[in-house]
C-alpha cells in the first residue's frame, strides 16, 4: 500500500506528544518498579540486543518450538524466526525485507517490510491514549528457567481488544513468557522460552535460513502503486468501539483480483485492525466461475492465528475485518461499514 | 507420558525445572511430536487448573462487587510462592478458585439485576459502546451519520456474543491474502502471533497467496523487482 493519507497524522501526533513527554520523565521519577518502565526496558532490549533462542508456542493446544535469532550490528538488524517441528518454514527480516520460505509450498515470498518491530514483538509507549483502554500492572514477581522475572500485566478494559501478560528476566527485561488473553484474563495464547542466549555476537551462518531454496517459486510482493475506486474509497466505518480510529487508508490489490480493494486500518494504539473493501464480482462485470470460490461473496467468521476475519456484503461490495482482536470487534467493525458522499468521508 | 516426564513437563511449565533438565526436555519435545501434543493440552489444563485467568477474573470481580457494597475494593490476594512439591494440590485448588469464581459471579450478577441504576456510573467500556445498526435491526448503510459523519461511540450497548459457530467462510486463498497484507500493519506483539501463525505446519495444505501476474524465478542475488 502506498500514498497513505497521513490520517496517522490527526492522532498520532497528540499521542506522539504525550509519549515524548512521558518519555522526559527520568526513569527514576517514575519509578524503577512502574511497571511502565518495565515494559521500555523489554521493547529496548527486544530492539537493541543480540539473541539466540529457542522457545514453545502453544496455541489452541498446539505446541510449536522455534528459534529466534536477533542480531543488531552497526545500527543493521537482521532477524531469522524459525520452526523447528514439521513444517521448516523459516522467516528472515534484513535490509528491510521479510523473506518467508515455505519449503513445503516450494515457495519463497520476499516482501518489503520497513520500520517494523522485532519479531518477538513489543509494545508501544503506555501513553494516555492506550491507558484508557489498557489498564497496566505489576504482579507478584517469580521465577522463570530458574532466574527472578517480573510479571507484567497489561489488561482490556473491556471485550474489544486482547491483553498480555509478560514475564520479564530481572536482570536483561527480554520477556522469558508471555501470554495472550482476553478480558476475561483466559490465556489464548503464550510463548515461552526453553534457552535464551544473548551473544556479544552472532555469525552470519546462524542466521541465514537452512531452506534449500533450489527448484522453488520466488514470488516478490511489491508494493502496490494502485489507488482505490473513488466508490471502494468512500466507504468508512460508521461506527467504532472506543479507542479505535483510523490510522492508515489506501489501495492494495490482493492475489488476483482485477482491481485493488481499499484497505482502511483501525487502531487503538496496541491493537489493529484492517478492513478490506473490495469490487463484487457483479459490480466488476467479471463473471465468476461456477467453481470459483475467489469471487463467490463471503459471509461469516474465520480464525486466523490468535486473531479474527469477519466477511460481509455491504451495498454489493465485500467488506472484510481482519485483526488480532476478538471476534465481537471484527464482527462489529465490518458490521458497521457504510459508504459515504465525498464530503462526509471520515477522516479519523 | 511417563510419571517423570509429566512431572518434568509440569516443573517446566512452572518455571521450576533446573536448566540441565530443560535442555534434556527441550530436546525430547523438539523430537517427539506425541509429547508435544501432550505437552500442549497439559499447559491448557495447568492454567485452567492453576486459574491464571480465574485469579485476575476473581480480582476484578470482587473488587466490583465490594465497590458496589461497601465501597472498598477487594485485597488482592497474596502471592503464594508454590513449590515443586506443592504442584499436587493444585487439582484441588484450582477446583476451590473456579468455584470462588461461580460464586463471586453470582453475586455480581445479583447486584447487577438489582441495581440497573448503577448502569449510570459504569465508566464508558465496551459494555456501553452502541451496536453497529445490523446487530440489532437496521442495515449497517441506513445508519444515521452524527457530528458530520464521522465513527461514533455510544452510549448503551452490550457486546454481542461472538458467533464462533459459524463455520468457516472465508475462502482460504482469500483469508490468506488478507492476512499477510493486515501483518504489515498490526502491531507488535499481534503480529508475533499472525508470523507464528504463518509458521506452523498446517493441518490441510496452506492456500498461498494468489498473485496478480506470474514472476520468473530467480536467483536469490537477482530477484525481480517489484
Amino acid at each position: 500500500m502506498t500514498q497513505p493519507r497521513h490520517v496517522l497524522a490527526y492522532w498520532l501526533f497528540p499521542c506522539a506528544l504525550v509519549g515524548a513527554l512521558l518519555s522526559t520523565i527520568p526513569q527514576t521519577a517514575r519509578g524503577a518498579d512502574d511497571p511502565r518502565v518495565w515494559l521500555e526496558r523489554m521493547n529496548k532490549a527486544l530492539a537493541t540486543r543480540n539473541y539466540d533462542g529457542t522457545f514453545f508456542h502453544i496455541s489452541g493446544g498446539r505446541v510449536e518450538t522455534m528459534r529466534i535469532v536477533h542480531r543488531v550490528r552497526s545500527g543493521r538488524v537482521t532477524e531469522r524466526l524459525q520452526s523447528l517441528d514439521g513444517s521448516g518454514r523459516e522467516f528472515v527480516r534484513a535490509n528491510d525485507e521479510l523473506t518467508c520460505y515455505l519449503p513445503d509450498q516450494h515457495t519463497v515470498l520476499v516482501e518489503p517490510r520497513q520500520d517494523r518491530g522485532p519479531f518477538l514483538g513489543s509494545l508501544p509507549q503506555f501513553d494516555a491514549t492506550v491507558s484508557d483502554f489498557y489498564r497496566i500492572e505489576a504482579l507478584p514477581d517469580t521465577h522463570i528457567l530458574g532466574r527472578p522475572a517480573r510479571v507484567i500485566a497489561v489488561n482490556p478494559k473491556d471485550q474489544f481488544r486482547f491483553g498480555y501478560r509478560l514475564w520479564l528476566d530481572e536482570k536483561t527485561a527480554m520477556p522469558l513468557k508471555t501470554q495472550l488473553c482476553d478480558s476475561h484474563g483466559q490465556v489464548i495464547e503464550q510463548i515461552f522460552f526453553a534457552r535464551l542466549d544473548m551473544p556479544e555476537s552472532i555469525p552470519d551462518s546462524d542466521l541465514a535460513p537452512t531452506v534449500h531454496t533450489d527448484g522453488m517459486r520466488w514470488v516478490r510482493q511489491g508494493p502496490s502503486v494502485d489507488n482505490a475506486s473513488a466508490a471502494l474509497a468512500a466507504y468508512r466505518a460508521s461506527q467504532l468501539p472506543p479507542g479505535f480510529r483510523l490510522t492508515v487508508q489506501g489501495a492494495q490489490t490482493l492475489g488476483d483480483a482485477s482491481a485493488p480493494a481499499s484497505h482502511l486500518v483501525y487502531s487503538d494504539g496496541l491493537a489493529t485492525v484492517s478492513v478490506f473493501i473490495e469490487q463484487s464480482s457483479s459490480d466488476s462485470g467479471v463473471a465468476a466461475a461456477p467453481d470459483s470460490q475467489a469471487q463467490a461473496p463471503m459471509q461469516g467468521l474465520a480464525r486466523v492465528g490468535s486473531g479474527y476475519a469477519f466477511s460481509t456484503v455491504v451495498q454489493g461490495h465485500q467488506v472484510t475485518a481482519v485483526g488480532e482482536v476478538p471476534a465481537q470487534t471484527v464482527e462489529f467493525i465490518a458490521h458497521s461499514v457504510k459508504i459515504y458522499s465525498g464530503a462526509e468521508i471520515p477522516h479519523h | 507420558m511417563s510419571e517423570q516426564i509429566r512431572e518434568q513437563v509440569s516443573a517446566f511449565l512452572d518455571g521450576e525445572l533446573p536448566d540441565t533438565e530443560t535442555e534434556l526436555l527441550l530436546k525430547r519435545l523438539t523430537r517427539d511430536g506425541e509429547l508435544r501434543e501432550s505437552f500442549g493440552r497439559y499447559a491448557l489444563i495447568g492454567e485452567a487448573l492453576r486459574g491464571a485467568g480465574s485469579q485476575i477474573l476473581t480480582r476484578g470481580f470482587a473488587s466490583r462487587v465490594n465497590l458496589a457494597i461497601d465501597g472498598e475494593p477487594a485485597h488482592a490476594p497474596a502471592h503464594a510462592h508454590l513449590t515443586r512439591e506443592s504442584r499436587w494440590w493444585r487439582p484441588i485448588a484450582g477446583v476451590t478458585v473456579a468455584a470462588g469464581v461461580a460464586a463471586v459471579a453470582i453475586v455480581a450478577l445479583q447486584q447487577r439485576a438489582i441495581s440497573p441504576h448503577l448502569s449510570a456510573a459504569i465508566p464508558l467500556t465496551a459494555q456501553n459502546v452502541p451496536a453497529p445498526a445490523a446487530m440489532k435491526t437496521a442495515a449497517p448503510n441506513q445508519l444515521p451519520l452524527q457530528g458530520g459523519g464521522g465513527p461514533r461511540e455510544a452510549l448503551s450497548y452490550t457486546v454481542p456474543a461472538a458467533s464462533t459457530d459459524t463455520p468457516l467462510a472465508i475462502a482460504p486463498a482469500r483469508l490468506t491474502n488478507y492476512v499477510f497484507a493486515h501483518s504489515k500493519y498490526s502491531s507488535g506483539l499481534g503480529q508475533r502471533g499472525l508470523l507464528a501463525d504463518m509458521l506452523i505446519e498446517d493441518e490441510e495444505p496452506l492456500p498461498l497467496p494468489v498473485q496478480r501476474a506470474p514472476q520468473p524465478a530467480p536467483t536469490p542475488d537477482t530477484r525481480v523487482a517489484p
